[in-house]
């Protein structure tokens, strides 16, 4: 699973979900970024990005999650996060980013609480 | 407030839609520039409030400098009025500068610029397009295709003391050739509020980095620890070292003392290293360290391994210095145990910063990677002894198993055999082996009494024994080892030799009856899995006992005048299941004979459990001290006899272990 990289995009009429395979680093994270900036670019402002996919992130990953939640803040968007593992969901925490954006354990519950 | 009312009073900008100045060309091109004192006092005013907008967008928490570069260009322009500028980051490791804010807004290519470039540059607090510095020349050349898009004629170098943070390039001053001093001295404060802006968001990103590599550490700690499967700790451990890295790449190596040698259990990604026989799989990825590395002048990455191993300290490899782990820049560490020995080596590979370059680990990156690797030992070893641990219990389930099976093939009672008594003994000693003794009732009314002894211990012993009681019952029931018997009537008076030759129909049952034996069980088992047999088919008519052995130990026939003889001793084929069939005659061929037993004779059954019965001086028991001990009991009914060497054999044996069963059929005519 980790050594696959990719990027789903699931638009619905109100939000997106951004869904990511693979090692969250500079990489792929790039690419969240670019596709979460498109998305908010174009006026979607209600994202979830699910990490079901990826278990390994690394500090620059942080870094560009945190980068899109400043994003979106500056739009009064939202944005959840599901799928996180245990750990990661303690080290979102840890790093403030539960502190302005949501996380819930399935996509449902965060499309639900956007 | 107050911002609200100086957009008020600039009639300059009241046409703005947000507090921020405007970012368009086009929407400035209509306005001209102020020309007035009080214009420019009013514009003085905004651009300090301006600067107090910067500052707080400093503190804002918007930490990531990339991210707020498109505030601090729109409040750049708009304080100056110019209409066209950007900003540029330098990046120390990829010798760049990345536009990160541009107006009009588009993607450029990074810059090359060289330290060479950087020292004229902190030199110069402006450069002009019109005035440039000869050795900064070539650097413009490169940016060429950025000027002219953005239209650039001023450019202010953004650094902090003697550190180069970026350049603010600036065009097009709307209705101005240049910019008035001070404008120049405003662009200046300007520049250093952004420079503090990147040297924040680095200072942030570095703590965040820390926060997190410090987090991770604390985290992983309990989390490898609580897996016990080694492969799954393996995995985690190589993941973990990767994301605490900001690595690409990462692998853990064991060790292997005994064959000196360093064996591959995990690699990220999977195709990291290319296998021994040129695929992508990195599993079985073997590097010898006992032997001297050869002189040279390019370490390798191999050679650095080893030295990691060898020394216990961490190493470095260059990048592109071998192809073994893809040319990635390496940094290993050993993986301590317990006991100070090393466990093997954890590798990682390409450390990766923001915007994708690969930088060198730094000694910070060697200790919190010496940190975790010792975490990552008592992981592993925990793993390792609860899989042994798992495994010791399996296999102590397994030898119950055995046991259960080998008690079953023992018989709980042996049978009343008219004119005779029976006696059995089977103890285990140690790991379950694979003992047999039976006394088959014939449905001629004769009798079949055997005992074996299986090679090997376990589960495979008593299923390899139960396998050649079901082929001996199944042989028994089919009618073999019962022919010829109507030719010996009670109370024949004829001498053995003539017996001998009545029963050769036996004898030719019982040798067939052992090679379809020795086929089962060699389809069974491998060449080290084996029975020695002995069968004896008794007429209590007669007292004809007809013998067949397939390499078992003699039984001992005791007479009552106290001679003895080993039976099937000189006739004795090979253990049932060491050779195919078609290799038994070249070998040795099961042959049967006869003895007839008299009143008081008794035979002694046993395995070799008897005779190589150790005592505390290493002395075995043996066959002489068999005959003694049998001797001197042969007077006894067959359960006194059992008794007595029973007790013979444990007193001889002392304190001294036993590791193999102790197992008595005794058989003696009344």
């Amino acid at each position: 699973m980790l050594d696959k990289f990719d990027i789903q995009i699931r638009e619905a009429k109100e939000h997106a979900v951004i869904e990511t395979t693979g090692y969250l680093n500079d990489a792929l994270g790039e690419q969240l970024s670019k596709k979460a900036q498109e998305l908010i670019q174009n006026g979607c402002t209600q994202l979830v990005i699910n990490l079901e996919k990826t278990t390994l992130i690394n500090s620059i990953g942080i870094s560009i999650l945190i980068e899109i939640i400043e994003a979106l803040s500056e739009r009064e968007g939202t944005l959840n996060f599901c799928g996180l593992s245990a750990t990661q969901e303690r080290t979102f925490r840890m790093m403030a980013l539960a502190k302005y954006a949501g996380i819930f354990p399935d996509e449902e519950s965060a499309i639900a609480n956007l | 407030m107050l911002k609200h009312e100086l957009m008020v009073k600039l009639s300059g900008f009241n046409t703005m839609k947000d507090s921020s100045m405007p970012t368009s060309g086009d929407s400035l091109q209509a306005h001209k520039a102020p020309n007035t004192a009080e214009q420019t006092m009013e514009r003085l005013i905004f651009s300090l409030s301006e600067l107090e907008h910067l500052g707080q967008t400093l503190i804002s928490g918007h930490s990531n400098f990339n991210h707020s570069s498109k505030t601090y260009l729109r409040i750049t322009l708009g304080t100056l009025q110019v209409t066209r500028g950007a900003i540029l980051r330098y990046h120390p490791t990829r010798q760049n500068l990345e536009v990160v804010a541009s107006s009009p807004d588009e993607v450029f290519s990074p810059i090359t610029v060289e330290p060479s470039e950087i020292e004229i540059l902190l030199q110069h607090p402006f450069i002009e397009n019109e005035n440039l510095p000869e050795c900064l020349e070539q650097f413009f050349t490169r940016a060429g295709k950025f000027v002219e898009t953005i239209g650039i004629r001023l450019w202010v170098p953004l650094k902090i003391q003697d550190e180069f943070l970026g350049m603010i390039g600036l065009g097009s001053f709307l209705g101005r050739e240049t910019l008035e001093a001070w404008e120049m001295e405003l662009l200046t404060t300007l520049a250093h509020q952004i420079s503090i802006a990147i040297a924040y968001s680095q200072m942030v990103e570095g703590i965040q980095s820390e926060k997190f590599r410090l987090f991770m550490l604390a985290e992983s700690a309990p989390q490898i620890c609580q897996l016990l499967q080694p492969e799954a700790a393996a995995e985690q451990v190589v993941h973990q070292a990767v994301s605490l890295l900001d690595a690409n790449a990462g692998a853990l190596m064991l060790t292997y003392p005994e064959r000196q040698e360093l064996e591959m259990h995990f690699t990220f990604p999977e195709t990291l290293v290319e296998g021994p026989t040129g695929d992508s799989s990195s599993n079985g990825l073997i590097i010898p360290y006992g032997e001297e590395a050869p002189v040279s002048s390019e370490t390798t990455s191999a050679d650095m391994l080893k030295s990691v191993v060898k020394e216990g300290l961490p190493g470095h490899c260059p990048p592109k210095s071998d192809t073994l782990f893809g040319g990635k820049n390496l940094m290993a560490v050993p993986i301590p145990g317990r006991d100070g020995d090393i466990l093997g080596i954890l590798v990682v590979g390409d450390k990766e910063e923001r915007g994708g370059s690969i930088t060198p680990f730094t000694d910070e990156d060697v200790i919190l990677l010496d940190s975790f690797a010792k975490q990552a030992g008592v992981a592993i070893e925990n793993a390792h002894l609860h899989q042994e641990a798992l495994e010791a219990r399996q296999l102590q389930a397994e030898m119950e198993e055995a046991r259960k099976i080998q008690e079953n093939l023992i018989p709980d009672r042996l049978p009343d055999i008219p004119g005779y008594e029976v006696a059995g003994h089977y103890e285990p000693r140690g790991p379950v082996g694979g003992d047999y003794y039976d006394c088959i009732a014939l449905p001629t009314g004769h009798w079949g009494l055997t005992i074996a002894d299986v090679s090997g211990k376990g589960m495979q012993a008593a299923l390899l024994m139960a396998t050649l009681r079901a082929g001996l019952i199944s042989e028994l029931s089919r009618g073999k080892g019962v022919a010829a018997e109507d030719s010996v009537k009670p109370n024949d008076t004829r001498m053995p030799k003539q017996v001998g030759q009545d029963v050769s129909a036996l004898y030719a049952e019982l040798t067939d009856m052992a090679l379809t034996l020795n086929s089962l069980l060699y389809a069974s088992g491998t060449e080290e899995k084996y029975a020695t047999f002995f069968y004896s088919h008794l007429n209590p008519d007669t007292d004809v006992l007809t013998t067949l052995n397939a390499g078992h130990n003699p039984p001992l026939l005791i007479k009552k005048d106290g001679t003895y003889k080993w039976l099937g001793e000189e006739v004795g084929g090979i253990p049932l299941g060491m050779f195919p069939n078609d290799m038994v005659p070249n070998i040795a061929e099961y042959e049967a004979e006869n003895v007839i037993l008299t009143s008081g004779d008794v035979v002694v059954y046993y395995t070799d459990g008897v005779t190589e019965t150790v005592n505390i001086e290493d002395e075995y028991y043996e066959e002489d001290r068999l005959v003694e001990d049998s001797k001197a009991c042969k007077d006894s009914d067959a359960e006194g006899i059992r008794e007595y060497l029973h007790e013979a054999v444990m007193g001889f044996q002392g304190a001294a272990d036993q590791f193999d069963d102790l197992t008595l059929l005794i058989l003696r005519k009344q």
